[in-house]
């Protein structure tokens, strides 16, 4: 076998590359049935997604009465946008699918609320929750940026505090605190005052956003990022955060201490 | 049996040099021009590998890059042969593979040989561009493959010394090499973001690579990059003036501090502090300490004391036995007969510092309490009679003593009086006068070692001290006992001098600082490179002489050895430019072309009331304000160095209180 047989030319001519022949196109599939349900209660999809989950009874109260909710988690089911299981005592829990993330436009990864944090988690949506239904807060329509999205501009084994929440109030809102950013810290177990008084300087210090460099954390000079704290505390925690206040000298003006809403509890 | 001019050539037989010569003229005509049929033959691959020969050569590449090169051609490669084995060419352009045709292997092996014909016949049509096209699959791996080998063969040759014209020729392609790769590296520092402060992998980029030798890593034309924990280590720096050490110095305490500050926010160490012991003073080292302060701003260091300009420490902050010793130690003592008046000081100032009241405070704290009548007083309401019984036998130094501190207290001034800690500040510039007054900067020197000692064994930090010229200030604490005790602590130490001499007192001193630098050892020019050059170590290299003809010129015949030259060539060192420097680490030495560090400007605060909010690049450290010390000192735990924040918020109660009901107080 020599080159030439290579070529089945046949002649001297050069040997010619031809590009091969496009295949012929596949005949086209007819489109898929897609389910052509719309998303009920979308504000409380994401507002699931940013909490980690929610319990059935928080949702009720969102979406405006158990019927409403129920048909809600009906409907994120049959989309893939959510599951529900019951993963503590009293109603079940949703959270937010992969599926469901993407619909949102939230690069959140996606996971179902781990049971250590079931607590802390109906806590926090409890407090935001409660502010949310103020006058104050439905007039002046801040964002509430929640520790979900905080953490998902962190790195992984970084040595920061993070805050339960950040209130953030527009600049033209109707409020004397106006511009002002709030951190929100739910306690509902105490730690100990040193600890808790050097989380409350790390927050009330702290100028830089969370995610930046760990030079520009706390800057000289630069105004604080959070004008203060908001410590929603339950019986056995608010102790030892007013102790913990009562270390910061100056600077506890600016720590506001609240207790829990009753329905905070699991 | 052959005749050459009517004589037999036999056994024994000496040709003359003249035929000799002919007959090996002729051998290598006939070998030339073989050579020259074959590389005109395979003309791509021959015209690849003489132009990556010739950039190599340009930029002053080892043969290694070439390789590197051709390996990456490789994909390329695969490509192409997948390309041939799947669509084969067809004839007529029919489109259809007629059936019998070649078997997928055959046509893999024979695309080389495909792709040359096809390359000839297209440059036969005139369509030069279609016949490189054509070639280039095979022709460009093979061709650089080929060039690295003709480099590494010519690069093998001029090291041991058997290429080029004449026996100088080895030494004249070093040096033009040389000139190359210093180009290079120099273009590589133009280029703007090529060479960053820390590498992806967490290095301290320190510039680009003019050569190496032992350092596999270090590549010419590359980044220089020394890893974080060598920085942590002890090093040593040696420079004449004006030869760059201080642009290197910059950018290895920047690369310290952004390194550190990375590894302390991963959570995978404490937060580092650099300590600079700036033993000349003056106005240059102001100079020095205002880039210092831009630079490790940028590199991320929250803030810069300098000391004792801006900042001051507080020397009674030490452990109170520590402070005696230390105390002692800023007060120079006679020997002989004198030694009895310092064992009286030593047991006056212990009862002062150790008072039932507490150590001292301040300065003058302490010299309040060198009085005859307030330690009896303070010891007898405590009920020590033994101590009462010293005062009253020391009773008649008291004025002497304190005399002798009040003088002391006077030249220090108040930087070691202030209320500030190495905590402060993220990086710690001190100026020492060791130029216009030795004696003082002697006494600053023991006292800020002593408290970064002090400091050190708290633990929390990564410390890196930097000491220049500390040679001039060690008389009382020599520098090796500065090392030990550092390595005892966790502390690395920097040291920077501009000659061997200047590292430290003795030869002994320096040969045990130079050898205990497990960090490296930074070489830029400097007169007498030898004692480094020694201990930089040796490396076997082959050397081979060459016999002359006598004719002008020399013949191939010679002998080879191998023999050990040192690492570190000496010369190279001499004739280093500025900006360039050597490091020599672990058997080895990679020359380096140093990037320079800008900072922004204006670091330095403008001058503001004491109340008045800081300047965003300045740190409120205790700073010494004209008419400071006078201030008693805060009980109070300093503030976190943070900004403040509003001291007052306006009232939300109105959100707050319908939201979660009255405030807890």
């Amino acid at each position: 076998m020599t080159i030439d047989r290579l070529y089945r030319s046949g002649g001297d001519d050069p040997p010619v590359w031809r590009a091969p022949r496009p295949p012929s196109p596949p005949a086209p599939e007819p489109p898929r049935e897609r389910s052509a349900l719309a998303v009920r209660n979308a504000d409380a999809l994401v507002f699931t997604a940013d909490m980690y989950g929610i319990q059935f009874d928080q949702l009720a109260a969102l979406a405006g009465g158990e019927r409403a909710a129920r048909a809600a988690v009906a409907r994120w089911r049959t989309l893939g946008y959510a599951d529900s299981a019951r993963l503590s005592p009293g109603p079940a829990w949703v959270w937010v699918t992969k599926a469901g993330l993407a619909a949102c436009g939230l690069s959140y990864p996606p996971a179902q609320p781990a049971l250590s944090r079931l607590a802390h988690i109906r806590a926090v949506t409890a407090v935001r929750m409660a502010l949310q239904s103020t006058a104050a807060y439905q007039l002046a329509r801040p964002f509430w940026r929640c520790e979900r999205r905080i953490r998902s501009r962190h790195g992984v084994g970084v040595r920061q505090h993070l805050p339960d929440a950040e209130v953030h109030w527009p600049d033209e809102a109707p409020v004397a605190w106006a511009g002002e950013c709030w951190a929100v810290e739910a306690e509902l177990s105490p730690k100990t005052v040193a600890r808790t008084t050097a989380i409350m300087r790390e927050i009330l210090v702290r100028t830089g956003d969370y995610g930046c460099l760990a030079a520009d954390a706390a800057v000289p000079g630069k105004p604080a990022r959070h004008a203060r704290a908001l410590y929603v505390c339950s019986s056995a925690a608010v102790g030892t955060v007013l102790r913990a206040r009562a270390e910061l000298g100056p600077l506890a003006a600016r720590i506001e201490v609240r207790d829990l809403p009753r329905d905070a509890r699991l | 049996m052959t005749r050459f001019g009517g004589r037999r050539a036999g056994p024994g037989y000496v040709w003359h040099p003249v035929r000799r010569a002919l007959a090996r003229g002729l051998g290598r005509l006939v070998c030339v021009l073989l050579a020259l049929a074959a590389l005109a033959v395979l003309a791509p691959v021959t015209v690849v590998a003489a132009g990556a020969a010739a950039f190599a050569w340009w930029r002053g590449w080892p043969p290694r890059r070439l390789f590197a090169a051709a390996a990456w051609c490789l994909p390329m490669v695969l490509a192409w042969l997948t390309a041939v084995a799947v669509w084969p060419a067809v004839p007529g352009g029919t489109g259809r593979r007629p059936p019998g045709g070649a078997p997928l292997w055959l046509r893999v092996l024979a695309a080389p040989g495909r792709a040359w014909l096809a390359m000839l016949h297209l440059a036969a049509h005139g369509q030069l561009a279609a016949a490189a096209v054509a070639a280039a699959p095979p022709a460009v791996p093979l061709g650089i493959l080929a060039g690295g080998l003709a480099w590494a063969y010519r690069i093998m040759r001029m090291e041991t010394g058997a290429g080029g014209l004449t026996p100088a020729a080895p030494a004249a392609f070093d040096a033009r090499q040389w000139g190359h790769q210093v180009r290079t590296a120099k273009a590589m520092l133009a280029v703007p973001s090529a060479l960053p402060l820390i590498s992806r992998s967490g290095d301290v980029v320190t510039g680009a690579t003019i050569r190496a030798v032992g350092h596999r890593g270090q590549r010419p034309g590359r980044a220089a990059a020394i890893p974080y924990p060598r920085l942590r280590s002890h090093q040593v720096v040696i420079g004449s003036t004006g030869t760059g050490k201080t642009t290197l110095l910059l950018r290895l305490w920047a690369g310290f501090m952004a390194a550190g500050l990375r590894r302390y926010a991963a959570g995978g160490a404490d937060r580092p502090l650099l300590v600079v012991l700036d033993c000349k003073g003056g106005a240059s080292s102001r100079k020095v300490a205002d880039r210092a302060r831009r630079v490790l701003r940028d590199a991320g260091a929250r803030s810069t004391a300098i000391w004792p300009d801006e900042a001051s420490l507080s020397l009674w902050e030490l452990p109170p036995d520590r402070l005696v010793t230390t105390l002692l130690d800023l007060i120079e003592h006679g020997t002989g007969g004198a030694a009895y008046y310092s064992d009286v000081m030593e047991a006056l100032v212990s009862l002062a510092v150790g008072a039932p009241c507490g150590p001292p405070v301040n300065s003058a704290d302490f010299l309040g309490r060198l009085d005859a009548d307030w330690l009896s007083a303070a010891y007898g309401a405590a009920g020590d009679a033994g101590a009462v019984a010293t005062v009253r036998s020391g009773k008649k130094a008291f004025d002497d003593v304190s005399l002798r501190f009040r003088a002391l207290w006077r030249r220090l001034g108040a930087g070691l009086d202030g209320g500030g800690s190495f905590a402060d500040a993220d990086a710690w510039y001190c100026i020492l006068e060791g130029t216009a007054e030795s004696a003082v900067a002697e006494a600053q020197a023991r006292a800020l070692t002593d408290l970064l000692a002090s400091y050190a064994t708290g633990g929390g930090r990564e410390i890196l001290l930097a000491v220049d010229e500390f040679s001039s200030v060690s008389r009382r604490l020599p520098i090796w006992r500065l090392y030990e005790r550092a390595r005892s602590l966790g502390l690395a130490v920097q040291v920077s001098a501009q000659s061997w001499e200047g590292l430290a007192g003795s030869d002994d001193e320096r040969y045990r600082v130079a050898t205990t630098a497990e960090g490296g050892i930074w070489l830029l020019r400097t007169p007498r490179p030898e004692p480094i050059v020694e201990l930089a170590g040796t490396r076997s290299l082959v050397d081979t002489s060459r016999r002359y003809s006598g004719a002008g010129t020399w013949e191939d015949s010679g002998s080879s050895r191998a023999r050990l030259v040192p690492v570190l060539d000496g010369d190279i060192v001499r004739r280093l430019d500025v900006g360039q420097t050597a490091y020599i680490y672990r058997g080895g030495v990679t020359y380096v072309q140093v990037k320079r560090l800008t900072g922004r400007q204006a670091a330095l605060a403008p001058a503001v009331g004491r109340d008045a909010a800081p300047a965003a690049d300045t740190l409120p450290l205790p700073r010494v304000w004209p008419g400071d010390g006078a201030d008693p000192p805060s009980p109070l735990p300093r503030p976190w160095p943070g900004a403040p924040g509003p001291a007052r918020v306006p009232d939300a109660s109105e959100v707050l209180d319908e939201a979660f009901g009255a405030r807890r107080e």
